[in-house]
């Protein structure tokens, strides 16, 4: 009724009881919370306004928002910024293919099973592992793609991580590769649970296979691409391990580092850590800024009707 | 209720299995002073521990880096002093990790003012250290026949002022001194018909150049070349011949960078990117397919450089199967005549706020000096070199006795070493420059241009130019960081 008033109604023994119980099962993770995310957080934030180096003091050395003035006039920074988005030219395409195959093996062939697995292996190997492995797959003399070349052309394979081009080009093949399995595995879970009968009464209507995939099977499976945009996009600003596998000193000309690889440079290898603390609160800021524009973009091609 | 026990049971379970791994294997020797420790220790993946104890109430916290094979030296040493001192020492806990941790688990403990009594500090951290109040001089509780003892390079890495490195209380002893030298591969040089370099009188650069002429070959004949007369070893391999030019990149107060009008460093430069665009080493795109240390150890190159922590590898007929030997990087005609070389250290330090600092120094000049320790480490009595003597005398002695007569398998031309530690009439080293500043963030951009030189991009003169602005800038970051320790 309008303008009654909220009573406050009395607990039971054995709610309270309820209560305890769920403050004691809520306490773990809450105290986890605090202690590994939202205080590293704050340390963080307050490291980045300091010259911080890990052994000298850091409230003895506190400097405002220089850090972040000076990250803003490092060219190098810009480099590294404008590299990792460079490789985010794998997402799409790592979900063209994904969804490729995976409309593939949604039509029942033999050997489905199989051929998933094979694809979601690399998903499941240890990163470092398999980026010593294309090291060797890209190597200039010896390794597989260039004896390919070499067996087909008779010319000499290009250098795959010595030129400062050539080396993007290979860390978004590795980072397709790596990553393909993922994108199949969701595309087939979405493509399963779209109902047959959007497709037969389409085929019964004369709709063409182009015109089925495109104002069927697309709009039905935005979810999943919506998703695999998300956290390949936050994943794709958080390169690391490949580059400082594969281009350890970041690359001819430093052409192959990316942000996360300069803000370990500078953090640990440097010993600046407050420049470094920076760095990552610029990246999360970006991280978190082109999410939630995504978010606020979905209402305008995600369908979640099915 | 039994559920919700039973839940917070298997919630409590989890957390514990998820935090179990962060715990370090601790284990712990039984008796007082005995003479034969059966230490049991499992060396966990990234470090172990080991406690020694004696009857005493002191209390003695190492944490150092180092290999197994050299932590069960170094612990036979720990062992001994705590039975010399087993009324004072109540125990000493011997925490070992791998270098790659060591930073990061210092920088950790710096952050929880939670330091251990010993532990390491490289020359180009001294002036940090102390700066930032970490270490102890050891003035007061080292004697000078104690320091007197170890090579005289080593006596002055560790000395600082208040201003300049070199000079000043002394904060550590030497755990080792290494130096980055040349070596040939005798069979390559054979096959040739060329005689081996001479140890007394290495090579100039034109001495050099014409040698390593006569060493790249197309072995095969299949109009490639597959054998170089010397191989690039990154930036540590670049430096000697550019200091055995007389170059120095920074001012002598090493506040300035100069590179564009340092004519020593031109035609350093010059010489050392000719090597490769003359094809005497292999090309910098062959480089990335397989680093110079590979080729030089599948016998392809015929000079390459040697740090005495590679003197091991080399002598592993299954690792380099190839007769070989040390000389000296070649003399530039711009610099005083002797071959020069970098070296490197690391010492024990003592730390500041410990609760024993005399028994803390007295362990670490045993760590460093005792001579039983340092015949075991140089593998006069083991027959297996880790690190050369921190004692010159034994070096020059019993060391080099050793060499000579077969039983210890190491170099003949070994002198070169101690050339190279001790200075004479060939052969200089010292520390880098990068050793002198808070950070080699300078060093970086000028590394990282010279392959654009190796590639034929960009001259000499236009790069240095180039770089000398942003190795400054870089330069002055580490010079401000330097001073911005506060006590």
């Amino acid at each position: 009724m309008a303008g009654s008033k909220k009573v406050k109604v009395k607990m039971s023994q054995m709610a309270k009881r309820e209560e305890r119980w769920a403050w004691l099962f809520i306490a773990p993770p809450f105290i986890g919370f605090m202690c590994f995310m939202a205080y590293p957080i704050v340390f963080a934030l307050i490291v980045s306004c300091s010259r911080w180096t890990g052994i000298n003091s850091l409230w003895g050395n506190l400097v405002g928002l220089r850090n972040y003035i000076e990250i803003f006039q490092d060219a190098k920074f810009w480099k590294a910024m404008v590299t990792t988005i460079i490789y985010m030219i794998g997402i799409p395409i790592g979900m063209i293919l994904g969804m490729t195959i995976a409309m593939g093996l949604n039509r029942g062939i033999p050997g489905k099973r199989l051929l998933t697995t094979m694809y979601y292996v690399p998903v499941v190997s240890s990163l470092v592992a398999v980026s010593i492995l294309w090291a060797w797959v890209f190597n200039y003399d010896y390794g597989l793609l260039n004896g390919i070349y070499k067996a087909l052309t008779g010319a000499h394979g290009p250098n795959w991580l010595g030129d400062e081009h050539m080396i993007k080009v290979s860390m978004i093949i590795f980072m397709v590769w790596k990553g393909l399995g993922s994108s199949i595995i969701l595309y087939l879970a979405g493509l399963q649970n779209i109902p047959r009968d959007y497709y037969e009464a389409a085929e019964i209507d004369g709709a063409s296979g182009w015109q089925r995939f495109r104002n069927i099977t697309l709009p039905l499976l935005s979810p999943v691409t919506f998703y695999i945009l998300i956290t390949s996009l936050i994943g794709g600003f958080q390169v690391f391990v490949e580059v400082q596998v594969m281009a350890a000193s970041g690359g001819p000309n430093y052409s192959a580092a990316t942000v996360v690889f300069y803000l370990y440079e500078k953090a640990f290898t440097n010993g600046q850590l407050g420049y470094g603390s920076a760095i990552a609160v610029i990246l999360a800021i970006i991280i978190f800024m082109i999410t939630a524009l995504n978010f606020w973009g979905q209402n305008k091609w995600v369908n979640t009707d099915i | 209720m039994k559920k919700k026990v039973l839940a917070m049971i298997l919630a409590l379970a989890m957390g514990t299995a998820a935090l179990s791994g962060c715990q370090t294997v601790t284990t712990e020797e039984a008796g007082e002073t005995s003479t034969e420790p059966a230490a049991e220790t499992a060396a966990a993946e990234t470090g172990s521990a080991d406690s020694m104890k004696g009857n005493g109430d002191k209390t003695i916290n190492v944490f150092l880096y180092m290999q197994e094979h050299e932590k069960e030296i170094y612990k036979g040493l720990i062992e001994e002093f705590v039975a010399e001192h087993k009324d004072e020492i109540k125990e000493v806990v011997f925490e070992v990790t791998t270098q790659d941790e060591y930073n990061t688990k210092m920088i950790a403990n710096m952050t929880a003012n939670d330091m251990p009594d010993v532990f390491y500090v490289g020359p180009a951290g001294v002036r940090s250290f102390v700066d930032n109040g970490y270490i102890l001089p050891l003035d007061d509780y080292v004697d000078a026949e104690t320091i007197g003892k170890i090579w005289g390079t080593t006596q002055s890495i560790y000395r600082y002022d208040g201003t300049n490195v070199g000079e000043g209380s002394l904060y550590a002893l030497p755990k080792d001194l290494s130096c980055f030298a040349f070596a040939y591969n005798a069979d390559l040089f054979d096959a040739a018909g060329l005689e081996y370099p001479d140890p007394e009188k290495p090579y100039t650069y034109d001495e050099f150049i014409e040698v390593c002429k006569a060493l790249t070959i197309d072995k095969d004949g299949d109009g490639e070349i597959d054998q170089w007369g010397v191989a690039n070893a990154n930036q540590f391999g670049m430096t000697p011949y550019l200091y055995s030019n007389g170059v120095q990149f920074l001012s002598d107060d090493m506040t300035k960078v100069n590179v564009a009008n340092n004519e020593a460093l031109k035609n350093a430069l010059e010489f050392y990117t000719n090597l490769t665009l003359d094809g005497l080493t292999p090309s910098v795109d062959q480089d990335t397919a397989l680093g110079g240390y590979q080729r030089w150890l599948d016998g392809q190159i015929g000079f390459y450089a040697c740090g005495t922590w590679d003197v091991a590898a080399f002598m592993d007929q299954a690792t380099f199967p190839y007769k070989w030997n040390l000389c000296g990087w070649p003399v530039g005609p711009d610099g005083d005549g002797r071959s020069h070389t970098w070296m490197g250290s690391v010492g024990y330090c003592v730390s500041k706020t410990t609760e024993n600092p005399d028994l803390c120094a007295e362990l670490i000049a045993k760590l460093s000096t005792d001579e039983d320790g340092q015949k075991a480490v140089s593998g006069i009595t083991t027959g297996n070199s880790i690190q050369l003597p921190n004692i010159s005398d034994l070096a020059y002695g019993e060391f080099l006795d050793a060499v000579n007569e077969g039983k210890l398998p190491f170099p003949s031309n070994v002198r070169v070493l101690f050339g190279y530690f001790e200075g004479d009439e060939h052969y200089a080293a010292a520390l880098q420059e990068t050793d002198y500043t808070y950070n080699s963030e300078w060093f970086t951009p000028f590394w990282s241009g010279v392959q654009n030189i190796q590639r034929g991009n960009i001259s000499v003169a236009d790069f240095l130019t180039e770089v000398e602005p942003e190795m400054q800038k870089a330069l002055d970051n580490a010079i401000e960081l330097q001073n911005s320790a506060t006590n």
